[in-house]
């Protein structure tokens, strides 16, 4: 068995220096493919990962109705608590308001109105199955008719730009993902094939001094195998210079974990196996 | 050993053979001679199960053309060796890589490889050729490489189709000395020529066939 193999595994990679210039040309293709592929992947993902911080800091404002005490002010929290789609409510006093206020401005209302405009307010942040331009729409609407609800203020518009933009970016990843993928399966499928087709001869006098039918094709198989692993490794480092490149102007605008950035490799082998299979397959049924 | 009956063959409108009989004895040296297009090459296709029968039965060795499994013919193959008027080698290999090719598919130890493939080449008269590469030998050569590759499992019969068909006389003859030599070793031949001539100077059973039927 391990003979075999061994016979195997020298036969493609003499299979594949004798076919230099093809094994060159889809070996680097499938590294463009590939590093295309995980560029979409480590886009797809932080895009995610941007949106979802963006979602997560999402918070309601909601202004308290000045004249309410402060039992009414604790009965109101409690009532904002007990919503289905509110994660946390933090009560913002007006003293912390107006340093806030004084922090964000520089000013000090007091100073030129005598007394503290600022109303007292809850800030909610949203459950995650309520983080979308619609559910906080909902929320919002349910919170104004709270009694004791002054306004409701929220930033409903550009969360609603930010989520369709976000949309439009992972459906084209995905979109331009699949194609990758499918355009790397059939490169190696047809470079196969075109090397199998070069080999008829050989693969027919296999089938006469009796070769079994997974010894003729496992060089085959590894020819594919090594294809899409070497292209996909040449992928990999294309994606992880990328980063890098990247990183130098904007440091913490891209995060990539070493399985994401290995991720062309790994696939590039998957994908160079099922490929030379399919390949194999087609030619050895004729 | 092998044995036929009443095997009847058609590709698509053409029917190639009708109704043949043949037997051949382990250790038997047999002939089939007839014109071209008589269905000499289907008979031998037929034997080494590449293609199987419309009708009738093919029995060789414990193998019946009805039952082999499709994953059982690369091990059929190993106990039939095969050659052909065009060789089929592998050009880009050198003789002993040819033969070894044969054995390689068997999965056997690379020591006893190089072993086997040396005996069959002193066998069949290559030994000085062993690194040559196939387009640097003569057509008799290339035929000797072709037979050593098709013993070089030690088959109980040799099927050979229109062996000599592409050399000259003083090749033909050595090619039919070792394949008498090799059928002295007792295996058995199966050969199948368009040369009548040639036959008739061989101590050997002659089977004659024309448009598809035995005659004689």
């Amino acid at each position: 068995m391990s003979l075999n193999l061994l016979y195997s595994l020298r036969e493609g990679i003499i299979g594949l220096r004798r076919a230099r210039v093809a094994t060159f040309v889809t070996v680097s293709t499938i590294a463009v493919t590939l590093a295309l592929f995980g560029i979409f992947l480590v886009l797809t993902v932080n895009v995610q990962r941007i949106v979802g911080l963006f979602r997560e800091r999402m918070a309601l404002e909601v202004f308290i109705d000045n004249s309410l005490n402060s039992e009414q002010i604790k009965k109101l929290g409690e009532r904002l608590s007990s919503l289905s789609s509110v994660r946390k409510v933090t009560f913002v006093s007006k003293d912390e308001a107006l340093r806030r206020f004084k922090k964000e401005f520089g000013e000090d209302p007091l100073t030129f109105l005598g007394e503290n405009p600022l109303p007292s307010s809850f800030e909610i942040k949203v459950q995650q199955v309520a983080q979308t331009p619609q559910g906080v729409e909902r929320l919002a609407k349910r919170i104004e008719n709270i009694k004791g609800v002054e306004e409701v203020v929220y930033h409903g518009k550009l969360f609603r730009v930010v989520d369709r933009y976000s949309r439009i970016i992972i459906f084209a990843d995905i979109f331009l993902s699949i194609v990758v993928l499918l355009a790397a399966i059939l490169l190696v499928a047809n470079t196969l094939r075109l090397t199998i087709l070069s080999q008829r001869n050989t693969i027919q006098i296999m089938q006469l001094v009796g070769a079994t039918k997974s010894f003729i094709k496992r060089p085959y198989i590894i020819q594919g195998v090594l294809q899409g692993g070497i292209g996909g490794v040449v992928g990999s480092i294309i994606v992880w210079v990328l980063i890098r490149v990247v990183a130098l102007r904007f440091p913490h605008l891209l995060e990539a974990s070493f399985l994401l950035v290995s991720s062309p490799f790994l696939l590039g082998t998957v994908l160079g196996f099922l490929g030379s299979g399919i390949g194999v397959k087609r030619f050895l049924q004729t | 050993m092998i044995q036929l009956s009443d095997v009847w063959y058609r590709a698509g409108r053409d029917q190639i053979l009708s109704g043949v009989n043949l037997h051949v004895d382990p250790g038997e040296f047999v002939c089939i001679v007839g014109p071209s297009g008589a269905g000499k090459s289907t008979l031998l296709r037929l034997i080494h199960m590449e293609i199987f029968p419309t009708r009738g039965k093919i029995l060789v060795a414990d193998y019946d053309a009805e039952e082999i499994k499709a994953k059982e013919i690369p091990y059929f193959r190993r106990k039939v060796g095969i050659v052909f008027q065009d060789f089929k080698l592998l050009e880009d290999r050198d003789v002993f890589e040819n033969v070894a090719f044969a054995l390689w598919a068997t999965g056997i130890r690379r020591r006893q490889i190089k072993k086997r493939v040396f005996q069959v080449l002193a066998e069949t008269g290559l030994s000085h050729k062993r690194y040559s590469m196939i387009n640097e030998l003569s057509g008799g050569e290339q035929q000797r490489v072709a037979i050593a590759r098709a013993l070089v499992n030690e088959p109980f019969v040799l099927l050979a189709d229109e062996p000599t068909g592409n050399l000259d006389s003083e090749a033909t003859y050595e090619i039919l000395d070792l394949l008498r030599k090799i059928n002295r070793k007792g295996t058995a031949i199966l050969m199948a020529t368009h040369k009548e001539e040639l036959v008739n100077t061989l101590p050997v059973k002659v089977v004659k066939i024309n448009k598809g039927k035995i005659i004689e």
